[in-house]
């Protein structure tokens, strides 16, 4: 295949990837975008394998046959609630492929520069692997924390900054070295040396960030898988790498972005240390005499018969008790008493961006009853009831009340606005901020105490 | 401890102190209950009922007292005797007595209470704090209240509440003005709307204003600002200019509505004058005024306390004792607030009762104590909930401040981001060959495509979007599939295994997008 006509057919795959990720901007063009997605990819594998100076076809179809089967098997099985960790240990691979495609590039001795542009692949080779390095050992950690293999909570090493600022040191040393090398040898070990850095980077960077900035980490390492791929391209002067790279790079970029206006946290301190790690003083401990109103299932039931809108607010507790489907249930069954029943989503609730939605979309709760938080906190004064269900820091009124909360100024869902709050909760244990939920001792709000899972299903039977 | 709970013995009371659903809650504070006979068989509750579930029934008045620790009543005890009975002499010193009292009007009974030695923990001298709403009867007795009012005045009116379009014709829906938004108001404002009326409803503190909407009333105003939200969440007397104004309103409501309920009361004092003869007169033929403010001398000039009269053609509704008349619901509440005061005094749960004057509820709940007149508590605060209101707004004003402030300071970082960017870009220029650039370019006008791209995402589609990012930033397989035909084995073999968790990665990708998405449904 001319270089000219794999160029063009580039061309035609850059266009069919913006295509697929301007189809997400709503649910009817979504599909459509993905068959955009997979003809691009299709059409870019197609002419590079068709490249005259690819010729070991036996390696690439057996390499992709098998890779795809445990594709395929894996995105068969694995359960909605399980989609960070996928995500994740997705995220990784594409690190170590950029690690091994730097690799491999950098031994190819067929390929000769000099003078200015060997100065400028060097860079590449050395900042595509390091990029690849803390993105694949980063996410790795990113997967053993979402899957409980790991402990959730930040491990913050004494001394974190200063190692951080040591590690980085090091790699702009380093870097040096290896594009300046004393020899062929000096090089090779400057490179083996960067990319364990970069590998202890990644695991320090993650590994230091709590539970609930999760959201937070996904979107970054997304974002660096991106930049991976980017620096990939540049390394091998592929223009269809670096603009696929430049999409996702930004696409990782602006959910961390909208994660953390969401958390009201700052990246760089996210990113640098665990949340949660601040001390709580003593005066954002709120002083209210209110007290807790518990209630049972009967009542529950009661307050929703007689309700005309109901909003449910789900939070991450809802998916680890698998309580969708019974909500599921409770929804379709007062939708078709007439009641108004919609879903308000904070922007963190779940593991990632827009988890909650597809936890939702999976138990078969119609999309357009679902609303983020944005386009209804004002409403919530309509509402007669409300249900949160293992949501507990998005719903925290000290988040605007109590200017020294942890999470003062994070915006939050006002679910105190409506008419009565029904909060499902074990215990009164706290969110992920380890902060009071002055929430639950307002007079309106009735606590429903219980796995979320069987005071969903009671509810439901009791209601029918 | 020993609870007994006598039969109310004024005149035409039908409620009584605790229900069996009570009485097995008390049993597990660690009490003994005792109930008279036929106590509770005019709140329809049997002593065959209490029986069942542990309480002993007495039939003798005296035996019962003999050995009371604490007696739970609705009424404040009798000061004459009765049929021969005379509830204060029977209580031995050192029994706790918890009804109402209303110690206020009723200086000769806290005396003589307090002479017996008997402590008095009084039901409507329960503090109106968030924490003691639990407890408080007097809300619960004012929503009952309330409700029956409706019901009174639907029972006299001869038309139909609500308005509907028959084949005879339409009927308008009735007109229900209420005065006074507090816990009877609201209730009255609640029934009445469900049974289909247009409800007015007039309040001198505005903080209600949202309350009486929120119930989809509406709500009266005067062209006149003075609020009169006073201790503790009740009403205060008002300026001349103010209630001339009000009066003025009523008399154009009462040509227009066919009911009104009034609840304005202020503590302590008379009820204020609202409804005059006049008014009255102009009223339609049949319609109704239900007054609740009756035993304080009525909100109506025509009102006669415990009767019912009509006048001009208007009927006036003066009970007393409504939440009476609806004896099985005020009971059941009535005993649910007194359990909930016992579990205060009960904090170990062993049946002992502690009076502990530290706790805020509690000191100002016992107006007589060890022979001592322990009336009145130090003075509620203002109601909070303006404060909690304010606070928000006061928030929003801080960092608007702040933006605008920093207007300049953006402008300046804007453009010194500006020529930085510029400086690095033509530093690059200068040094890098121009393959590079041209790549360069390709990068960077590729992120801007990315930011617009995605910021039109919808938020709903983030997980989606992530997973088939995720499968596109595979692309970097190109890298590998070039590089696999080399010569030499390592970099073959590296590339072979980049193919590999590539392509997993792309199929695993795209495949579980489609998954995804295909669960969105309408």
């Amino acid at each position: 295949m001319p270089e000219n006509l794999i160029t063009a057919t580039y061309l035609g795959a850059a266009i069919l990837f913006i295509l697929a990720l301007d189809g997400l901007s709503s649910h009817e063009s979504a599909r459509k975008g993905i068959l955009y997605g997979i003809t691009g990819m299709l059409l870019a594998v197609a002419a590079t394998v068709l490249n005259s100076s690819v010729t070991n076809y036996l390696m690439i179809v057996i390499t992709m046959a098998i890779g795809s089967l445990l594709g395929l098997s894996v995105a068969a099985r694995v359960q909605m609630v399980q989609m960070p960790q996928l995500v994740a240990i997705l995220h990784s691979s594409v690190g170590l492929a950029a690690i091994l495609i730097g690799y491999s590039n950098y031994m190819d001795t067929s390929i000769h520069f000099s003078g200015n542009e060997k100065t400028i692949h060097d860079i590449e080779v050395y900042l595509s692997i390091y990029i690849g390095a803390l993105t694949f050992s980063g996410s790795i950690i990113a997967f053993g924390k979402l899957s409980a293999i790991l402990d959730g909570k930040p491990l913050l090493l004494p001394g974190r900054h200063a190692l951080n600022l040591l590690l980085f040191t090091a790699t702009l040393i380093l870097g040096w070295l290896f594009v300046a090398p004393a020899s062929p040898e000096a090089a090779y070990i400057a490179l083996y040396i960067m990319t364990a850095i970069g590998i202890i980077y990644g695991i320090h960077m993650v590994i230091a960030i709590g539970g609930a900035d999760m959201p937070i980490v996904i979107s970054m390492l997304n974002s660096y898988s991106g930049w991976a791929a980017a620096a990939t391209g540049f390394m091998l002067s592929n223009d269809l790498l670096i603009i696929v790279g430049a999409l996702v790079g930004s696409s990782g970029a602006i959910l961390s972005y909208i994660i953390c206006n969401a958390m009201n946290r700052n990246f760089i301190s996210v990113i640098t240390g665990g949340f949660g790690t601040k001390k709580i003083s003593k005066s954002s401990v709120l002083n209210n005499d209110g007290e807790v109103i518990s209630i049972d299932i009967t009542t529950a039931a009661a307050l929703l018969q007689q309700a005309k809108k109901v909003m449910i607010v789900p939070g991450y507790g809802m998916a680890v008790a698998h309580a969708q489907h019974a909500v599921s249930g409770i929804t379709q069954l007062l939708m078709s008493r007439g009641v108004n029943v919609r879903f308000g989503i904070h922007p963190v609730a779940g593991r990632m961006p827009g988890h909650m939605n597809v936890l939702l979309a999976e138990a078969k709760i119609p999309y357009d009853a679902v609303f983020e938080m944005e386009e209804i906190n004002d409403d919530f004064a309509n509402i007669d009831v409300t249900i949160v269900i293992g949501a507990n820091d998005t719903v925290n009124p000290a988040a605007l009340d109590d200017p020294d909360s942890p999470i003062a100024g994070m915006p939050v869902l006002e679910v105190w606005h409506s008419k009565t709050t029904i909060v499902l909760k074990r215990g009164m244990s706290t969110g992920y901020s380890g902060i009071e939920n002055p929430l639950f001792t307002k007079e309106n709000t009735r606590m429903l105490f219980g796995d979320a899972k069987t005071s969903m299903d009671a509810l439901l039977i009791e209601l029918s | 401890m020993k609870i007994i709970i006598p039969k109310e013995r004024y005149p035409g009371e039908k409620r009584v102190a605790t229900s069996p659903s009570i009485v097995t809650q008390l049993i597990d504070l660690g009490f003994d209950v005792s109930i008279e006979t036929n106590a509770g068989v005019a709140a329809s509750f049997t002593d065959i009922e209490y029986q069942s579930v542990g309480a002993k029934i007495v039939d003798d008045a005296n035996l019962l007292f003999i050995d009371a620790d604490i007696v739970l009543k609705v009424r404040a005890p009798i000061l004459e005797a009765n049929n021969g009975f005379d509830e204060i002499s029977a209580m031995k010193a050192g029994t706790i007595l918890i009804s109402f009292i209303w110690p206020a009007q009723n200086e000769v009974l806290l005396q003589r209470l307090a002479d017996q030695k008997i402590t008095v923990l009084a039901m409507d001298a329960v503090p109106r704090i968030s924490r003691a709403q639990k407890m408080d009867a007097l809300s619960s007795m004012a929503n009952i209240a309330g409700y029956r009012a409706v019901i009174e005045a639907a029972n006299t009116f001869g038309r139909f509440f609500t308005g509907q379009i028959t084949a005879a014709g339409r009927i308008k829906p009735a007109k229900v003005m209420v005065i006074g938004a507090g816990v009877a108001g609201l209730s009255a404002i609640g029934t009445a709307k469900s049974l289909g009326a247009i409800v007015r409803a007039f309040d001198t503190r505005l903080e209600v204003k949202d309350q009486i909407l929120s119930l989809d009333a509406e709500f009266l105003e005067l062209d006149f600002s003075e609020d009169s939200s006073g201790a503790g969440g009740y009403a205060k007397t008002m300026s001349k200019e103010f209630i001339d104004a009000e009066m003025a309103l009523f008399a154009e409501q009462a040509k227009d509505v066919d009911i009104i309920i009034t609840t304005a009361l202020i503590p302590g004092k008379p009820a204020p004058l609202l409804i005059t003869a006049d008014m009255v007169k102009s009223m339609k033929q049949g319609s109704v005024i239900v007054d609740l403010a009756a035993e304080q001398g009525g909100n109506c000039a025509l009102t006669e306390a415990h009767e019912i009269v009509i006048q001009h053609g208007v009927t006036i509704i003066g009970y007393c004792n409504l939440p009476s008349r609806l004896a099985a619901q005020s009971s059941q509440l009535y005993a649910s607030n007194i359990f909930h005061l016992l579990a205060e005094l009960v904090p170990d749960k062993n049946g002992q009762i502690i009076i502990n004057m530290e706790n805020e509820v509690i000191r100002a709940t016992t107006v007589v104590k060890d022979g001592v007149i322990t009336w009145s508590p130090p003075i509620a605060p203002a109601p909070a909930k303006v404060v909690t209101k304010s606070q928000p707004k006061n928030m929003e004003i801080i960092p608007m401040a702040d933006k605008e402030e920093s207007a300049l300071n953006r402008f300046i970082r804007d453009i010194t981001l500006a020529a930085l960017g510029g400086c690095i870009l033509w530093g690059l220029g200068l040094i890098a060959p121009a393959s590079f650039m041209a790549h360069f370019s390709v990068f960077i006008l590729a992120c801007f495509v990315g930011y617009m791209v995605i910021w039109n995402v919808s938020a709903s589609l983030h997980t989606p979007l992530m997973s088939i990012t995720n499968a596109i930033s595979s692309i970097i397989i190109l890298g590998a599939l070039l590089q696999v035909s080399s010569s030499i084995n390592t970099i073959m073999w590296l590339s072979s295994f980049a193919i590999l968790i590539a392509s997993i990665n792309i199929v695993g990708g795209f495949s579980v997008t489609h998954r995804m998405l295909k669960m969105f449904t309408k």
